[in-house]
């Protein structure tokens, strides 16, 4: 059995919410082990890209293929191809009346057989891959903001994905988390042979970390590439957004009221 | 949450065997105990012309001991008195053949029940058989109309003759199955 | 048209309690969940129902005596106490006050759940979130207001047994032997009870429905919560009329 050098691939993809057309025409290629960073302005639709690789939204037109096969309909078939994709969420998601150790262990007893000891040990395993054993018997809300998204982070990893998915993993945070958490990523995404794609407007954390980045914006991929070339660009649309300018191609204000002033 | 694992479990446990404990106390102390469990009883039927205020479960005394209650309440289409069946608890099974029964009231506004006045016979009335003797309930509108307008000391019409409601229906003697006249007091 | 929106909401609130239905399955992680959720909804409201099920106890002693006195019934007090508290006061009180401090927390905590991401997380993690989330509730809400009903009638009625007897001055014995008559153990005992699981059950849907589908913003959380005690009041009142008529209509 080759292995599928692609781990994520969209063909043709047209993406809409409530009808309107989020994304169209998104020709996307994710190579297994690479790290790729999604970015784009607020509102452009990365997390309508995201809730597509998930399987929560299901495409309007394309293909959608995770990791060699399109990703069912069905939802019993969904939910065991989610079992190989891990989501860290912006909001951590930690069950708040379940302390770490358990909120890791979910996964593993919801889904696997495992007798609880083997199911310490892994839980031990993980919180240390992101260096949180001590805080094993904490609850959520005695963590801070950077634990918190460790924590779900080990439990993303729980059932080892061959796929993680990061949704604005550095929201919240300061500096200091911020980097441990992108090192963190680029750390496991080497160790483990997993492949990562991140979905983030923070450009200058990201990008150091990243393989390959593209740019979404006005509803469509403006750039895809090598974060080298991403800096070289000299798309107006694309600098403006790396650099952060009120003003050019892509629109501050909503439209109307761009036409009204 | 501020309490955790076997605390937590502890806690549950308690609460839930206090709750039991003391839903058990008030089905006790607090109601009539008619649990259903030895629900071992017996039918006996009796007619009746007038029921006045006798409904389904009431009870059935005598001498003001409940030993069963009202089961079931029909009207005869052909003879157009009601059929009162009686659950009677098992134990009290030689109930003699010319036992009476009436309709009495507890109180001025109580609730009615069939009171049960044993006769002497040495037979005793078979499960399923009809109590010969019955006294229909007292109208009481009725009876203090007649006696305002009708004056005193006269015979009551049929209808609303009968064993007046107190405590003590053996005072009168045992009523045949046409109301009899009595004495008035 | 507010009727077509109103029709499709409450097919949508029973499609979502069938799934409640669908989703209780005893496995170990759903009595560990259970059980907490009892401590947190039943054990927790305890004080509530206890404070407030002495107080009733002592107003419908008070205003009883004072209705039966004028026909010199004033005996019968505990009868009046005893049926009006089985029949309607109690399950009823117990339900409002459970929906009060239960029903809004459990609304507070799916809307919270909702604006953390759990319960999308637990979706990625391919764990149903209602039957992680919200049957246990519900199963907890089911076996807690019964039980939390017959806190109410014991304190109730012994408040009733301290005024009747050490303050109005009716006879001991006669207190208890006119309750023992006048309660019956199937018709009205048990119906509380069995009234009382029917209003913790709809104000656990009610209330983990409306959160569940909140807005995930702080906002709708704290709708959530007031729309919850709101509705699930309303459903259990409409309810009550409904069981009572059914029950006692004979």
């Amino acid at each position: 059995m080759t292995a599928d050098p692609t781990a994520v691939q969209l063909s043709a993809v047209r993406l809409e919410r409530g009808g309107r057309a989020v994304l169209d025409g998104i020709d996307l290629v994710v190579p297994r082990g690479s790290i790729t960073a999604v970015l784009g302005p607020s509102g452009s639709g990365k997390s309508t890209l995201l809730a597509a690789l998930t399987g929560e939204l299901q495409p309007a037109a394309g293909t959608v293929e995770v990791l060699g096969a399109p990703l069912p309909r069905d939802s019993r078939a969904l939910l065991q191809r989610r079992k190989s994709i891990g989501v860290l969420l912006q909001g951590n998601g930690l069950l708040t009346d379940l302390s770490v150790a358990e909120n890791v262990a979910l996964p593993l007893r919801t889904h696997t057989d495992l007798p609880r000891a083997v199911i310490d040990r892994l839980v031990a395993m993980k919180l240390h891959a992101v260096g949180l054993r001590a805080a094993a018997d904490l609850y959520p809300r005695e963590l801070s903001g950077g634990m918190a998204r460790r924590v779900a982070l080990a439990r993303a990893l729980a059932l080892d994905p061959p796929l993680m998915i990061y949704d604005e993993p550095l929201t919240g945070l300061d500096p200091i988390a911020s980097g441990v958490i992108m090192a963190l990523i680029a750390r496991l995404n080497a160790s483990l042979g997993l492949t990562s794609i991140i979905v983030s407007h923070h450009v200058h954390e990201t990008l150091p970390v990243a393989d390959r980045a593209i740019v979404i914006a006005n509803g469509r991929i403006v750039f895809s590439g090598t974060p080298a070339e991403l800096q070289a660009t000299t798309d107006p649309l694309v600098q403006q957004f790396l650099r952060g300018e009120p003003d050019g191609p892509i629109a501050f204000d909503s439209a109307a009221r761009a036409q009204a002033a | 949450m501020s309490v955790r694992g076997p605390r937590l479990e502890f806690a549950v446990g308690a609460f839930l065997l206090l709750a039991l404990a003391s839903l058990l106390v008030l089905a006790l102390a607090s109601t009539n105990g008619k649990f259903g469990f030895g629900a071992h009883t017996y039918p006996l039927k009796a007619r009746f012309t007038n029921l006045g205020q006798l409904r389904t479960s009431a009870p059935v005394k005598i001498g003001g001991v409940v030993i069963g209650n009202v089961a079931d309440i029909q009207l005869d289409p052909v003879k157009f008195d009601a059929v009162v069946t009686l659950a009677i608890d098992d134990r009290y099974k030689d109930l003699p053949t010319d036992t009476s029964a009436g309709i009495l009231t507890g109180g001025l506004l109580g609730e009615s029940y069939i009171g049960l006045q044993p006769g002497g016979d040495e037979q005793a009335l078979k499960p399923g058989e009809e109590i010969a003797f019955t006294t229909p309930a007292v109208d009481l509108i009725q009876m203090v109309g007649k006696y305002m307008f009708g004056g005193g000391g006269k015979t009551a019409t049929p209808d609303a003759s009968g064993t007046p409601s107190t405590s003590m229906p053996s005072s009168s003697p045992p009523p045949t199955s046409t109301p009899s006249t009595e004495p008035t007091p | 048209m507010p009727f077509i929106a109103a029709t499709r909401s409450l097919g949508r609130a029973g499609l979502f309690s069938l799934s409640v239905l669908r989703a209780s399955t005893p496995t170990r992680d759903f009595f560990a969940e259970l059980v907490r959720e009892i401590y947190k909804i039943g054990a927790r409201s305890l004080p509530i129902i206890a404070v407030g099920g002495a107080f009733v106890g002592l107003s419908v002693t008070l205003l009883g005596y004072r209705a039966l006195e004028t026909y010199g019934a004033s005996n019968q007090i505990s009868a009046l106490v005893g049926l009006g508290l089985y029949r309607e006061l109690a399950p009823v009180l117990t339900a409002l006050l459970f929906v009060g401090r239960a029903g809004s927390s459990i609304a507070a905590e799916l809307g919270l759940m909702r604006a953390t991401d759990q319960i999308t997380a637990l979706g990625l993690m391919a764990i149903d979130p209602i039957a992680k989330a919200v049957a246990p509730r519900f199963w907890a809400a089911v076996i807690c207001v019964p039980l939390l009903t017959g806190f109410f009638c014991s304190l109730a009625i012994t408040a009733s047994w301290f005024e009747a007897v050490h303050v109005i001055g009716i006879d001991g014995g006669t207190f208890w032997q006119v309750l023992k008559d006048a309660v019956d153990f199937r018709h009205d005992f048990l119906v509380a009870l069995e009234k009382s699981a029917v209003f913790g059950g709809t104000a656990a849907l009610v209330a983990s429905y409306v959160g569940f589908h909140a807005e995930p913003t702080v906002e709708g959380t704290s709708i959530a919560t007031t729309r919850a005690v709101v509705n699930a009041s309303l459903l259990v009142l409409m309810f009550n009329f409904v069981l009572s008529a059914f029950l006692f209509g004979k």
